[in-house]
């Protein structure tokens, strides 16, 4: 599968979910309607998404996501067109509820970071684990070997669903 | 293999090992509320038959919003609530709630060595019981009421020891925000924080929450603390008064992948300057002059400004952090006979700890300092409700998160605990409790 897209730089670290969604969008009972919200919270979000329409692939400093447990970060991320976010490193929080919701968390140095957020488009085969940086040669990054099927085909309440009958023989042999 | 506490719990849980260091990892309680969870309860009731894993392993109430402010969160809150009753989930509404931080440890339904999720950041708070206490997302909660288990990478497991004893002028806040400005920001990501040591053992139990509450703000997936006589006698005293659990402790010469020891003699009273809870320095001292320029532009400080020449424009005591019976008891104590200078909020943790403390009189030495006392919720923490700041307008707070437009859009936060929150409310500007003076005696 090929995710492809122009860049969003944001040269920070620390972008915490409440900065990506504020918690005063957390008040439906589904996910819509949370991207037109996207980076509120970010003294110069709007700004920056301006600047960039159309982007669909963030490239951000380390520890992205961190604070508030909120799936509405990813939702967000996604309602606005956006399908693979390139960090240092992520809040554990925000990157299972990435793989969850097939929003590609790729991780990668710092230095290779940096040099991404000059990019204008990057392509990503996940099947290959590579990525492409404009006419770029190919970068390779992990992901986690459990969780990208859920990336790639969704189903992560099935699969916990097939598990029941395991969870029940465990509990009950416990 | 000598083992740590958290790898105690978390191999007594482990149902199944998955591909790439994952694992299936039972749930003992899932605790439910209404920002979170209906997404994952309406998938379910939508595509998997209603069914629930066992609906007596969740605990839900409304906690964040309550009571409703507009119809959007009352749909929240209607939906949490018609979900519990169809189920018969043990369920809290307004009126018998509390923040689920507070609520579900003093109800007594956290034992030792448990498993705990919610989907709420905050939930590492319950590592106090010696339980392994963890935030998740909306869809991950949904497939622990669904299938009885969460799925997780294995965390490392950092040991933070705190020697010696707290001094008396420094209280569990400092403590938390002093390991994260230690260990740093981000330095507790991928980690579990067991701690241990002396000073640790004579805190309280809400103490202890206090801090392993802070524990996601290091990054870390918690924090956890050994049951001991104290955890008993707390666990006695709640209305569960729950039996039949067994002490855990960490192996004596277990091996941890990092180590930390902090004196806690050294530890002092803090407040926060920039836009995370790493970013603190003892009230009495100075902005630092390595600060980075964009938390101090955010929080329009400069370097080398003493703290206690800053101006607050609002105080909040409350929020999962500090909001328990002991932490309204710290700010009385330096309210009593004072008059607060600016708006002051005081929200107690759960209606519970609210009627504890009238019963002892505290809402009166409140509001006779002028303060407003509330109900029981999330409040303006998080900038949802009860008292969300304007733009540009500075609040000292014992809440959890000083992140940029937290409480409110371009509203500044400054991290401390009950009394220099309560101490800052009287003199208009960040302070210390020692600069209030006693009122003088009332003639009889």
């Amino acid at each position: 599968m090929i995710v492809a897209g122009d860049v969003l730089p944001v040269p920070r670290a620390n972008i915490d979910t409440d900065q990506i969604i504020p918690a005063r969008h957390l008040t439906r009972i589904d996910a819509e309607g949370m991207g037109e919200h996207l980076f509120e919270g970010m003294p110069d979000g709007p700004e920056l998404l301006a600047r960039h329409p159309g982007a669909a692939i963030v490239v951000a400093g380390e520890n992205f996501g961190c604070g508030s447990s909120r799936e509405h970060a990813a939702w967000a991320l996604l309602g606005r067109g956006f399908k693979a976010v390139i960090a240092p490193s992520f809040a554990r929080i925000f990157a299972e509820n990435a793989y969850t919701n097939a929003l590609v968390p790729i991780v990668l140095p710092q230095h290779t970071v940096d040099m991404l957020m000059g990019a204008r488009r990057i392509t990503i085969d996940l099947d290959a684990e590579t990525l492409r940086a404009d006419d770029g040669e190919p970068i390779r990054f992990a992901l986690d070997p459990l969780r990208k099927q859920f990336v790639l085909g969704g189903g992560f309440l099935n699969f916990l669903q097939a598990k029941i009958p395991a969870v029940r023989a465990w509990e009950a042999a416990r | 293999m000598p083992l740590s506490l958290f790898d105690k719990v978390w191999e007594a849980h482990v149902v199944e090992e998955l591909p790439g260091g994952n694992a299936l990892v039972f749930m003992d309680l899932t605790v439910a509320h209404e920002i979170t969870t209906p997404p994952g309860a309406i998938a379910i009731e939508r595509d998997f038959d209603d069914q629930l894993y066992d609906a007596r392993r969740i605990v839900s109430m409304i906690d964040h919003v309550a009571p409703a402010k507009d119809s959007a969160t009352a749909l929240q809150a209607q939906t949490v609530r018609t979900w519990s009753k169809r189920h018969h989930i043990r369920f809290h509404d307004i009126g018998d709630n509390g923040i689920c931080h507070v609520l579900v440890p003093e109800r007594g339904y956290v034992t030792p060595g448990m498993t705990v999720c919610c989907g709420d950041s905050h939930t590492c708070t319950l590592g106090a019981f010696g339980a392994f206490a963890l935030g998740i997302g909306t869809t991950a909660q949904a497939g622990a009421m669904l299938a009885g288990c969460l799925i997780l990478q294995r965390p490392k497991v950092m040991r933070v020891e705190i020697t010696g004893a707290l001094t008396a002028g420094a209280t569990a806040k400092d403590l938390a925000l002093s390991v994260i400005a230690t260990i740093g920001f981000r330095g507790g990501t991928g980690y579990v924080l067991e701690y241990s040591g002396s000073a640790i053992r004579a805190l309280t139990m809400e103490q202890r929450m206090t801090l392993c509450n802070m524990a996601i703000e290091a990054g870390a997936t918690t924090g956890i603390i050994a049951a001991d006589e104290t955890t008993a006698a707390y666990l006695a005293a709640t209305p569960e008064k729950p039996s039949g659990w067994a002490p855990l402790q960490a192996d004596p010469d277990a091996e941890y992948a990092a180590s930390i020891t902090i004196d806690g003699s050294a530890i002092r009273p803090v407040v926060s300057w920039g836009t995370n809870p790493g970013e603190c320095s003892p009230i009495d001292g100075i902005v630092p002059f390595d600060a980075p320029e964009e938390s101090l532009a955010y929080m329009d400080l400069r370097p080398g400004q003493r703290l206690a020449s800053i101006i607050v424009d609002q105080a909040f005591i409350g929020s999962c952090t500090n909001s328990r019976i002991g932490d309204l008891r710290a700010a009385a104590d330096v309210l009593r006979g004072q008059r607060v200078s600016v708006p002051t909020i005081i929200t107690p943790g759960s209606q519970a700890v609210r009627r504890q403390a009238e019963r002892e009189g505290l809402h009166d030495i409140f509001q006779d300092a002028g303060a407003l006392w509330t109900h029981s919720s999330c409040g303006p923490c998080l900038g949802m409700s009860m008292g969300v700041l304007a733009p540009g307008t500075r609040c000292i707070s014992s809440s959890n998160r000083n992140f940029p437009g937290r409480m409110g859009d371009g509203g500044r936060v400054h991290l401390a605990a009950p009394a220099v929150v309560a101490a800052s409310a009287i003199l208009g500007r960040l302070a210390s409790p020692s600069e209030i003076e006693a009122p003088a005696a009332v003639p009889a």
